[in-house]
């Protein structure tokens, strides 16, 4: 049992990137439109996302230097901070989305507007953030989030014709009625979610924030290949859950209510009490990810004192950066702007920042000056080098697709 | 600190600098060299740090734009950086160690500046979370 909270902060880490608000929407959307012929985009994902995540935590286990540290070393001060402001602008958005996104779960509870929920909303990130232990809290956020596990009990429960997704899953064909640019924007949505740089940053600030060392390298590996699988999981659950039920009906998934209702046919109140827990703990875990990684990025990009471990006072501008981005969030959020829109459009920044994000990681995990005999082996270098050119040409025709196809209308 | 070859820019700038305790200071922003008059090679003297020190290194609009935002935030109002003498330091590796605690080298006044203003000022600043 022991062992096994250990993962949990690659499994926070992963919610983050594969169900926070726009992406249980946009699984969903996905599933309901194009069935599982997405589901291959998802695998490639999570395979690039454990790649550099392992990447990133084992040289943060070993020298203590987190992401961003590695960002302005090796990209010099000019280019890192480009990045800073790209990945931050990703950040933002998905910080004011995921506290919107709470809200929303709330909503789907009360029926209260999720506007009043907002401010609370955000005090209460903020506040964990300034009290609670790194530890505590990536353990109770990321083992409630796996009550979204319910998604893959409702998929059984519905009792569908799994060959046929299983066909559909391995003989990916685009549906009649969607455009080629269409399935293509949303392959690449879905891969630049998988692969979103927060999570870097936030894994390996965390493996600093939890003093992991060279000794801790295989506790550090089985929260990359536990967490992000999981994560993976989850989100092919969900697509097949609407590919089930609204593909055959012609139904598109457009808000969170619909996303739940496959699993309240199946499950009825017990699945959609399940699944308000797990939405609240996901979107207010990828919250605290995205509000921490804030904090994270501008802080090692100017060498402040950052992080959780140290008192707030002793970390003042960290806190000061946090405070300032969840303020700047709920100014966005209340302008009633469509949270989940909002995390579509926060693909164009990712696409600048996720190859000078990727490109250091790999170049210090294969520095023996940093890392010793702790380097890359050639296979996983092999296969990242073929993951930075695929991250590049998705950076290049993420924006003209966005266009082309009104993102995915 | 002899008898390795270090790239200055690969090896120390844009470093972590950390203080004895292993507290984050700042980052290695510039250096400052001295040639001496004898024609022997130059050395390093000083370690650079703050926005005053990495904005040249920005370069044009951007480092300007910088350099205000900084003096509008109040943290400096000359345009010196700070500057930490290379002496102090005791080990380069993945970071640049010291042997000064924060306090004592005093070249952070914008953390000090935060938290004096914003961050103490809020109640749970002097503890732990735990």
């Amino acid at each position: 049992m022991k062992k096994m909270l250990q993962v949990t902060l690659g499994i926070l880490t992963a919610i983050g990137g594969f169900v926070d608000i726009g992406d249980l929407v946009a699984n969903a959307l996905v599933g309901s439109r194009f069935g599982m012929s997405l589901a291959w985009v998802v695998v490639v994902g999570v395979i690039g996302i454990c790649l550099y995540a392992e990447m990133a935590g084992r040289v943060a286990a070993v020298t203590g230097r987190a992401v961003f540290d590695l960002v302005r070393e090796r990209m010099g001060p000019r280019t890192a901070l480009l990045n800073l402001a790209a990945s931050n602008l990703v950040n933002l958005l998905t910080l004011a989305a995921e506290v919107a996104g709470v809200a929303l779960a709330l909503q789907l509870a009360t029926s209260v507007s999720y506007l009043l929920f907002v401010p609370m909303v955000a005090f209460l990130v903020w506040f964990v953030i300034w009290r609670m232990p790194f530890e505590q809290m990536e353990r109770m956020f990321g083992l409630a989030g796996l009550a979204l596990l319910v998604f893959a009990v409702a998929l059984w429960q519905l009792g569908p014709d799994w060959g046929s997704l299983v066909h559909q899953a391995t003989h990916p064909t685009v549906q009649s009625g969607e455009g080629h640019p269409t399935y293509w924007y949303y392959a690449i949505a879905l891969f630049g979610a998988a692969m979103t740089p927060y999570e870097v940053f936030f894994f390996s600030s965390g493996a600093v924030e939890e003093k992991w060392s060279t000794k801790d390298l295989n506790l550090e590996r089985a929260n990359v290949y536990v967490g992000f699988p999981l994560g993976g999981l989850l989100s092919i659950a969900i697509a097949a859950t609407t590919a089930v039920v609204f593909l055959p009906r012609g139904i598109e998934v457009e808000h969170l209510s619909q996303v739940a209702l496959p699993t309240v046919m199946a499950l009825g109140k017990v699945g959609l009490a399940l699944l308000i827990l797990g939405f609240v703990a996901a979107t207010f875990g990828a919250a605290l990810e995205t509000t921490l990684s804030s904090g994270y990025a501008v802080s090692q990009y100017f060498g402040w004192q950052w992080g959780k471990l140290v008192k707030p006072k002793d970390a003042a501008r960290f806190h000061a950066v946090v405070l300032l981005s969840l303020i700047l969030g709920v100014m966005i959020v209340l302008t009633t702007l469509d949270p989940i829109k909002v995390t579509e459009y926060s693909l164009v920044f990712s696409a600048v920042a996720l190859p000078l994000t990727y490109f250091p990681i790999l170049v210090v995990a294969n520095d023996p000056g940093y890392m010793k005999d702790k380097v890359n082996s050639r296979f996983s270098n092999t296969l990242a080098t073929a993951y930075l050119i695929l991250i590049t040409v998705v950076a290049v025709a993420a924006i003209p697709l966005m266009i082309a196809t009104k993102a995915g209308q | 600190m002899t008898g390795r070859a270090l790239d200055l820019t690969l090896h120390l700038l844009d470093r972590q600098v950390l203080d004895q305790d292993g507290g984050m200071v700042c980052n290695v922003d510039d250096v400052e060299f001295l040639v001496p008059d004898d024609g022997a090679p130059p050395y390093i003297t000083t370690l650079l740090t703050g926005p005053a020190a990495l904005a040249p290194r920005l370069g044009g609009l951007l480092g300007r734009w910088v350099l205000s935002a900084y003096q509008l935030l109040g943290e400096r109002h000359d345009k010196e950086p700070d500057r930490i003498p290379y002496e102090l330091v005791t080990d380069i590796a993945a970071s640049v160690k010291v042997s000064r605690t924060r306090a004592e080298m005093g070249v952070h006044p914008g953390e000090d500046r935060a938290r004096q203003y914003f961050v103490d000022r809020i109640p749970g600043a002097r503890h732990e979370s735990s």
